[in-house]
């Protein structure tokens, strides 16, 4: 399957910026069953610096700054990808080893278990408390696989909290969605997060796009899909699984990875510093189609 | 405890008890041997001297503005700094295995960083648990990955250490972030040589000025670009920094600017300073802020003492800071078991100086260890973290507090380490004018020069007199020694003229002229304040001076005058209510709280010591612009004006004398400045300022008093008054030989361009340091705040002292008069801002953009 994502996200400024310095991670990854294609990546005002590299999770990295004054800024990022399914052969073998064991085999040398063990450690987002290790604990009983454990905190998270956009932002913490049951994919992924951890295991926020399907008989809206975020948990041997909270499933076609990271702080897509006293308002729209 | 044939027999007088010479200096003969030299000079110059020399020597360093800031203590700030006139010595076989020791350590923790940021074969083997570093605060993914030029990346290190009862020395600390003491440790040394200088005799110290050198070197070397004079800049935190103190010492020493975080700006991948004259490249940032705050882009968001792009500037291999971005991570605990294997690994070594017996709980054992022996035990975190003490004294803690302790560490063991506490030997250090033995921990210091670490043939001891208390920091208090390492060589020794001559050699000399814009602003306020405090000070005592006098003036009218009085004393200083509205006649009766109240009341705005206060904060942010007869100067009125705000309301006279001497001293400045400051661009701000401010106060004192008609006799009295605030009453009667009258009157304080109290010469003079100012356009045509200059300029030229006299019948008002002032002061107001909005440019205030999440 191929997809064609634009992601437009535009900044108006109530007093002209002088300066303004950008990091966008906004460049899609190459992973096992994604392959990026074209990108093409417009900014007006045209920037004055352009650098790319990439960051400590392997993630495209641009950054750009705009030095001469300006009242609106745009980015907009068009991303072709083809996705392919990969088969699963492997999973079912090790989908039934039990996370106490997964939490031993994480120790053990080798290089995927290096880089997985980084994502053990609660970061500031994704602390730990007494309440989301019992909330983990119901699903992550003794001797249960992870697999099965992760599935099941997945399904738990959907039907526990409601999907409310608007109710939290990027800053709110935790242990308000927590309280009051609400929040976005965002707020899901981290909760899930903070579970696993709270047990001892490596898991990753992954930032990317979800195609939505029209309803039947209508035409998709242009800017309808948003950014989406779910997590992946790690299994020796196997490699990563994700698991999407927000809509209850295991990520396949329609799930296009952005890159990843502990949490949402690793990959946030656009941060900018401007030098200016006035309010800005902010605009995104994403859109996801496919290509035939 | 003391045996009869080891006593110290001539320093007996000094102690409350007896101490033997092992209890004293502990057990190194040579050692011993030396503290005998330097006691004997010590009993040479006698006790009441050494008392006298110490009390010199705090003042000394009070004067030279020696401080250190306490956070969070409003009383603490700018505490001042302690030095014992007792040193720490360290002999010659000791400083060898310590210099080798130090010099090895600072070669392994670049190796480490290096391998951190790059490959991380030391996790990969297994010698080091990742854990230690990925859940240490100052691991700054960030950095990963880039390539930092110079053979060493740890530039600057430095080590705690001290010694135990049996001699054996052991490092308790490693600072790799930004460390301090550097500047307090030649400051110590300063003192020592000249307040003490025969202390020093017979003993062979080496001198400090050779690591000085090396840093200037190295800094040199280090910049991106391979420049004959690179642009070196300090990056502190600002004034209310802990060692503030510092940053600007070694910014003068060392001949580099001081800036803070808005001062510098990232264009084009490179970093800049903004001055006066435009953006000047900036290669190489000596940090003194931590590593997380100095990029809001990609580090810290809310940070607001660092540089927006700072890190890209980095990774473009534009700028070279010093001790690199992410570097904090290695001043980290939980290194400590595992320093001996890594040294083997990467040096093929073996440690040479110990290192505290540590274990670090993110291992079962070892947690086992650490929580069956807590009570023993001291307790670090392996990152510093303003929330949680870095170090806890277990042993001193009590059981709720061992278990809450227990409970921290249970869960998070990878955050915590648990050292041996040990003994460490004695020092005699001088304690209330009695010589007692206390511990010490001395900061020893290595700089990367050339390829190769110098370290510091000194360094910055610091004691604490409870003797159970290890865990020393500036931050708890203590006082600070100076080092004394002993040489046999007589070529790295301190001749004590050497040490003193190079501190006064300043080697940068051919940029002095550039000024960050923050400097400039600050100058410019400074003048204003200046003149602020000295113009409300006068009219002031002018007043006050009538009011006291009031029952012997021979006029009728003598409640009328000293309400107009009062009245426009309230209008001048903007200390409404004041003698206005409504209770003010009950004021007016007994006028001397109110008086009293609008001198010293600190947190009234408008008041004499408010503004006392602003100006000595706008002076402090630009400390390294006073030499040192000016900071006596300040340092003198400060405290003759705290002792006066003390006794406030305990007499006029008193009043009266404290605003006298307020005057004085603070003409001593003036002319101080007058004579030392060098004529460039932050002298042109600073008079600007000053000149703008007085002619503001003349405008402000006509307005408040004269500009409304009143009876003869009045205003006769309300224009010597205005005349005598003015120092120009003599210049009156010396020039027109005649009573006062309206038109001179004006015309002196307005119009004329020889008296130097004069409006006229205020601006013209005013307009002269507007044009020198750097032009930011090549235009020939006339900047905003010239234009207004040249419109001020021009209509004092043209106004006539008759004409502004005219009293107008209606309103029975000097109402051409008012219009003039007015239109006057409006323009002057128009200067100060043109010349803040085009050269003040940091004011310009850094915000994070909205971050869209993922939905």
């Amino acid at each position: 399957m191929q997809y064609q994502i634009t992601h437009t996200t535009e900044y108006e400024y109530h007093q002209s910026v002088s300066l303004c310095h950008n990091v966008t991670r906004l460049i899609l990854r190459n992973t096992e069953d994604q392959l990026c294609k074209k990108t093409v990546v417009k900014i007006t005002p045209q920037p004055d610096i352009i650098c790319e590299y990439k960051d400590f999770f392997g993630n495209n990295v641009m950054y750009f700054a705009i030095q001469q004054q300006h009242k609106h800024l745009k980015v907009t990022v068009v991303s072709q990808i083809e996705k392919r399914i990969t088969a699963g052969s492997m999973l079912n073998f090790y989908q039934t080893t039990p996370w106490e064991e997964i939490k031993l085999q994480v120790l053990e040398p080798g290089d995927d278990n290096f880089d997985a063990r980084q994502y053990i450690t609660e970061t500031a987002i994704t602390k730990s408390t007494e309440e989301i290790l019992r909330y983990a604990q119901q699903s992550f009983t003794p001797r249960r696989s992870l697999f099965y454990a992760s599935a099941e905190l997945m399904q738990r998270i959907c039907k526990d909290f409601e999907f409310k956009p608007g109710f939290t932002t990027v800053a709110t913490p935790l242990d308000i969605v927590i309280k009051e049951r609400k929040g976005v994919c965002q707020d899901f992924a981290h909760f899930a997060i903070a579970c696993i951890r709270s047990m001892g295991l490596p898991v990753r926020y992954v930032s990317g796009y979800l195609e939505t399907l029209a309803p039947e008989g209508k035409e998709k809206l242009v800017g309808v899909d948003a950014s989406h975020a779910w997590f992946s948990i790690f299994i020796p041997n196997t490699g990563w699984i994700d698991f999407d909270p927000t809509n209850n499933m295991m990520p396949g076609e329609q799930h296009i990875t952005i890159g990843w990271g502990r949490d949402y702080a690793d990959v946030t897509p656009l941060k900018g510093v401007i030098l200016s006293s006035g309010p800005h308002q902010l605009r995104v729209s994403v859109d996801v189609r496919r290509i035939l | 405890m003391s045996s009869q044939n080891n006593e110290v027999p001539f320093l007996n007088g000094y102690f409350n008890i007896q101490y033997s010479y092992d209890d004293l200096f502990g057990s190194n003969p040579g050692l011993q041997q030396n503290w005998k030299t330097y006691f004997t000079s010590f009993s040479n110059l006698g006790n009441e001297e050494i008392m006298n020399r110490s009390q010199d020597m705090m003042r000394f360093l009070k004067e030279n503005g020696v401080t250190y800031n306490i956070y969070g203590d409003p009383s603490g700030l700018n505490r001042p700094w302690n030095l014992d006139v007792v040193p720490f010595l360290i002999s010659k076989e000791e400083w060898i295995l310590i210099e080798a020791g130090l010099i090895q350590r600072a070669n392994l923790f670049d190796l480490i960083l290096k391998d951190i940021y790059g490959e991380q074969q030391l996790i990969k083997e297994g010698i080091l648990p990742m854990e230690i570093i990925y859940n240490h605060r100052g691991f700054l993914r960030e950095c990963c990955g880039i390539k930092l030029p110079g053979k060493h990346n740890l530039v600057i290190y430095a080590a705690d250490i001290a010694k135990n009862n049996n001699g054996k020395i052991w490092v308790l600390n490693d600072r790799t972030q930004a460390p301090s003491g550097s500047g307090y440790s030649l400051e110590n040394r300063l003192a020592m040589a000249r307040i003490v200088p025969e202390l020093f005799n017979g003993l062979k110290v080496r001198r400090l000025s050779p690591y000085y050198n090396a840093m200037r070197n190295a800094l040199i070397e280090m910049s991106p670009q391979q420049k004959e004079q690179p642009r070196i800049v300090i990056l502190t935190p600002g004034p209310s920094n802990e060692t503030y103190f510092e940053h600007s010492f070694l910014s003068s020493h060392l001949g580099f600017t001081l800036v803070q975080g808005d001062d510098l700006m990232v264009k084009d991948n490179h970093v800049w300073l903004k001055t006066l004259g435009g953006l000047e490249k900036v290669d190489v940032i000596v940090r003194r802020v931590d590593d997380v705050y100095c990029d809001p882009l990609e580090l810290k968001e809310d940070s607001q003492l660092g540089v927006p792009g700072l890190l890209q500037a980095v990774r473009s291999g534009n700028v070279s800071i010093a001790n690199p971005l992410g570097s904090s991570v290695v001043e980290n605990p939980g290194l400590m078991p595992f320093l001996p294997a890594i040294a083997r690994r990467l040096l093929s070594e073996d440690l040479k100086l110990s290192t505290i017996a540590s274990w670090w709980c993110g291992q079962p054992k070892e947690l086992q260890y650490v929580l069956d022996h807590l009570p023993s035990l001291l307790i670090k975190r392996i990152y510093r973290d303003s929330l949680n003490r870095t170090s806890i004294d277990a042993t001193l803690l009590s059981s709720a507090e061992l278990s809450d302790l227990k409970q921290k560490i249970k869960a998070q063991p990878h955050l915590y380490v648990g050292q041996e506490k040990v003994d460490f030997s004695p020092t005699p250090a001088m304690v209330n004018g009695k010589l007692e033995p206390c511990h010490a921990l001395f900061r020893s210091f290595a700089i990367s020069d050339n390829g190769n670490y110098t370290a510091m043939q000194g360094g910055l001891t610091r004691t604490s007199l409870d003797k159970n208390n290890m865990v020393i920091s500036n931050q708890l208090g203590g006082f600070s020694k100076d080092t004394w390492i002993l040489s046999g060589d007589e070529s790295s020794t301190l001749s004590i003229k050497k040490e003193q001559e190079y501190v006064h050699v300043q080697s940068h000399a051919s940029k002095s002229d550039i000024i960050p814009s923050r400097t400039a602003e600050n100058l410019f306020w400074v003048g204003r304040y200046t003149e602020r405090v000295l113009g409300n000070a006068r009219f002031q005592r002018t007043v006050m001076q009538f009011v006291e006098e009031a029952n012997k003036a021979f006029i009728d009218d003598d409640l009328n005058l000293k309400q107009c009085l009062l009245r426009s004393l309230t209008l001048h200083t903007h200390t409404y209510p004041g003698f206005t509205g409504t209770g003010s006649e009950k004021k007016m009766l007994e006028p001397w709280k109110e008086l009293g109240d609008i001198l010293f009341t600190v947190n009234r705005s408008g008041s004499l010591s408010n503004n006392i206060a602003s100006f000595y904060r706008a002076v402090h942010a630009v400390r390294d612009h006073w030499s040192t007869d000016t900071w006596r100067v300040l340092r003198e009125m400060e405290e003759t004006w705290q002792n006066a705000s003390a006794v406030n309301h305990k007499g006029h006279y008193k009043m009266l004398n404290a605003v006298d001497s307020l005057i004085t001293s603070m003409m001593a400045f003036v002319s101080l400045n007058r004579e030392s400051i060098s004529r460039e661009q932050g002298w042109n701000l600073l008079d600007a300022g000053r000149k703008i401010e007085q002619s503001l106060l003349i405008i402000s004192m006509l307005r408040s008093t004269l500009v409304n008609k009143r009876e003869d006799q009045v205003e006769y009295i309300l224009q010597e008054a205005v005349l005598k605030s003015n120092e120009s009453l003599v210049n009156y009667r010396f020039k027109y030989r005649a009573h006062l009258q309206m038109p001179l009157v004006l015309d002196l304080l307005l119009l004329d361009p020889h008296n130097p109290r004069s409006l006229v010469y205020q601006v013209e003079r005013l307009k002269a340091y507007l044009s020198g100012l750097p032009k930011i356009n090549a235009s020939h045509s006339l900047a905003a705040h010239e234009r207004y200059a040249l419109e001020a300029f021009t209509m004092i030229k043209l106004a006539d002292k008759d004409g502004l006299s005219i009293i107008d019948r209606h309103s029975h008002r000097y109402k051409k008069l008012d219009e003039f002032l007015t239109k006057m002061n409006g323009l002057l107001l128009n200067i100060s801002n043109a010349v803040s909005t085009t050269y003040f440019k940091h004011a310009q205030t850094q915000q994070q953009l909205f971050r869209s999440g993922n939905l």
